[in-house]
């Protein structure tokens, strides 16, 4: 009916206009590209001519074709990269970052523990009228006020550096919890007691000595919020226990701490004790 | 089996939602697995319940088991209850280690110490939190079992999470045990309530996303690369506008999903700023008002209102803190320049 070829007309018209728009963008398109080309073709030329007449001073004043002391822009453009390169490279060995913001400055301290990258946090720092902390996302048990009332107004390097330390040992000290609980689970009779800040362990596993077992209690303390390593590790065993157990529990004692939590399980596995 | 026991777990059983009542029986490990089996979950949950309670009086129930299913409902269930956070301070700087049964016997001692008809339940969970469950006697009466407070703590933090039940009369007891348990010398109430038990440890812990600017890799966030519209002759007048929009509702409220909280209450006690010639108030004192605003998700519909063209960008800073300065409760008062004043600082 007319209807029906009214909506026809309708719709090649509506086509056609679509690629009338089409085919003018693109053209749009193209005429622009061109003009860049011209442009950077234009600045290419400048650039050549610089360099050449660069060129043409030096050897007219000492017949050598390039004075050292005078780089091309190819050298230094190789050396800005290199130097960013290296410097990124630091950054990523020392786990701490930073970008200046409008107001101040943005650390962000990425923290590992025995070649293991773990979490990162970050700080947003305000240099006027002093510096002090915006805002950051530390977790809430390190004692980041303490640490920022100690060194921020006087020391920011020797600030990072300290904050750094307790964050590495934190995450350190959760890692060996965690691996000792996801690997060593059928090691450790009942659960492993912890807290926030991975700093005081009790748990109890079974050791075996003459063909039979004998529960042993640990109790890590970890002393210093910057390590990752107990400062004390007390092993008790039940009363009726053999002597020849007291100096396993002395060796495994000393064993805890000299050595990460599940190194030390995994050498007791592996010794069959 | 106590009556009072049954008559409990048959009403926490009621509560669980039917697909969940046999995980959350397993989880809580009093009946055995066989027992469990035997339970048929398919039919009315009045039931179920009878089942469970008759299978409860085999194992002799007490009402300590009961209490640890109760945690487990109300842990995986925490929005059914609003929550409040509390502040603790302390004097020393040294160290904390926390020892967990240190704590527990300190908060028992210190709570059966002033009142002797009290159940206490712990419960420690994966991520260090320690959940404590309270019903609440008197002298003369038993443990209403009905009325329990809950607390959650984190180890070696100085937040306490307290869903407090109707009698608020036994909330100083609880927060001096409290202190005395976790080695702090005083705790307050701090301005902030939700429901979402989780959003509150996010805006306390930090745990939220605060877009912070470093030069670590992110993958950028997409464009509408693709046009929605396929007529190419439609033209988006105000792209620069909404480009503005977007960069600056993601420079405050971050990239990730926002905290949940229900509400924001602000007490304005400012003085009325009329026309002087309309002089509406005879006398000039503060003009007490309310203004409360509530969302299912809050801060979601905040950051949605500058895109949706409902509120200029950026957006005030009384709306736009909330996370920030862990409050949605606010008292404005008048102060010499624009800024509100009695702001608690962090």
């Amino acid at each position: 009916g007319v209807f029906a070829h009214l909506e026809l007309l309708e719709a090649r018209a509506y086509e056609a206009a679509v690629k009338q728009e089409e085919t003018e963008q693109q053209e749009e398109k193209l005429a622009r590209l061109k003009a860049r080309v011209q442009e950077l073709r234009l600045q290419r030329d400048e650039l050549r001519a610089k360099v050449e007449q660069q060129q043409k001073g030096q050897l007219g004043k000492e017949g050598a074709v390039l004075n050292p002391a005078q780089p091309s822009a190819r050298a230094v453009l190789e050396w800005k990269m290199k130097s960013l390169k290296a410097k990124l490279q630091i950054f990523y060995l020392t786990g701490i970052s930073g970008k200046l913001t409008k107001r101040g400055v943005c650390f962000c301290i990425s923290t590992a523990y025995e070649g293991t990258y773990l979490d990162s946090y970050h700080l947003d720092l305000l240099t006027k009228p002093e510096v002090q902390i915006y805002r950051h996302s530390v977790p809430i048990f390190i004692p980041l006020q303490q640490i920022a009332k100690k060194y921020l107004q006087t020391d920011i390097r020797r600030f990072l550096s300290v904050l750094s330390n307790h964050l590495n040992a934190y995450v350190g000290r959760r890692y060996q919890a965690d691996q000792l609980q996801e690997h060593f689970s059928g090691h450790i009779e009942g659960t492993l007691q912890r807290n926030s800040l991975c700093n005081l362990l009790v748990f109890n596993y079974n050791v075996s000595s003459e063909s039979k077992t004998f529960p042993f209690k640990v109790r890590l303390l970890y002393g210093d919020p910057c390590c990752s390593l107990p400062t004390e590790a007390v092993i008790s065993c039940t009363p009726g226990a053999p002597p020849s157990l007291a100096e396993m529990a002395a060796a495994h004692s000393d064993l805890f701490r000299r050595v990460p939590l599940h190194k030390a399980f995994r050498s007791f596995s592996s010794s069959g004790e | 089996m106590d009556e009072t026991v049954a008559e409990y777990i048959r009403r926490t059983v009621l509560k669980i939602p039917r697909d969940e009542i046999k995980p959350m029986l397993q989880k809580w490990g009093f009946l055995s697995e066989a027992q469990i089996e035997t339970v048929n979950f398919r039919q009315m949950k009045e039931n179920i319940s009878q089942d469970v309670v008759q299978l409860c009086e085999e194992n002799s129930a007490d009402i300590k088991q009961a209490a640890v299913l109760d945690i487990i409902y109300n842990n995986i269930y925490p929005n059914k209850r609003i929550w409040s956070v509390y502040q603790m301070n302390k004097t020393g700087e040294e160290t904390e280690f926390f020892d967990l049964t240190d704590f527990k016997k300190k908060f028992k001692r210190r709570l059966r110490s002033a009142l002797k008809n009290v159940t206490i339940n712990f419960r420690e969970y994966e991520d260090n939190a320690i959940w404590i469950r309270i019903a609440w006697g008197t002298p003369y009466k038993n443990p209403n079992q009905y009325k329990t407070s809950y607390v959650v703590y984190h180890s070696q933090t100085p937040y306490v999470f307290i869903s407090a039940s109707v009698l608020r009369s036994n909330l100083p007891l609880l927060c001096q045990a409290l202190v005395v348990a976790s080695n702090y010398r005083d705790i307050h109430e701090m301005e902030l309530r939700s429901h979402s038990l989780n959003s509150l440890k996010d805006i306390v812990f930090k745990r939220y996303s605060q877009n912070f600017q470093t030069y670590c890799p992110r993958p950028l966030p997409e464009r509408n690369v693709a046009p929605e519209t396929v007529d190419s002759r439609i033209i988006q007048e105000n792209r620069n506008e909404k480009e503005r929009i977007q960069r600056l509702n993601r420079q405050v409220f971050g990239d990730g999903p926002q905290p949940k909280i229900e509400f924001a209450q602000y007490k304005l006690e400012t003085m009325f700023k009329s026309d002087p010639e309309m002089d509406v108030l005879d006398k000039k004192e503060p003009f007490r008002c309310l203004v409360k605003f509530s969302s299912p998700h809050l801060l979601e519909s905040l950051k949605s209102l500058a895109p949706a063209g409902m509120a200029d960008a950026p957006l005030s800073p009384l709306l736009t803190c909330i996370p920030q300065k862990a409050r949605n409760y606010f008292k404005i008062r008048e102060k010499k320049g624009l800024l509100p004043g009695s702001f608690v600082s962090p």
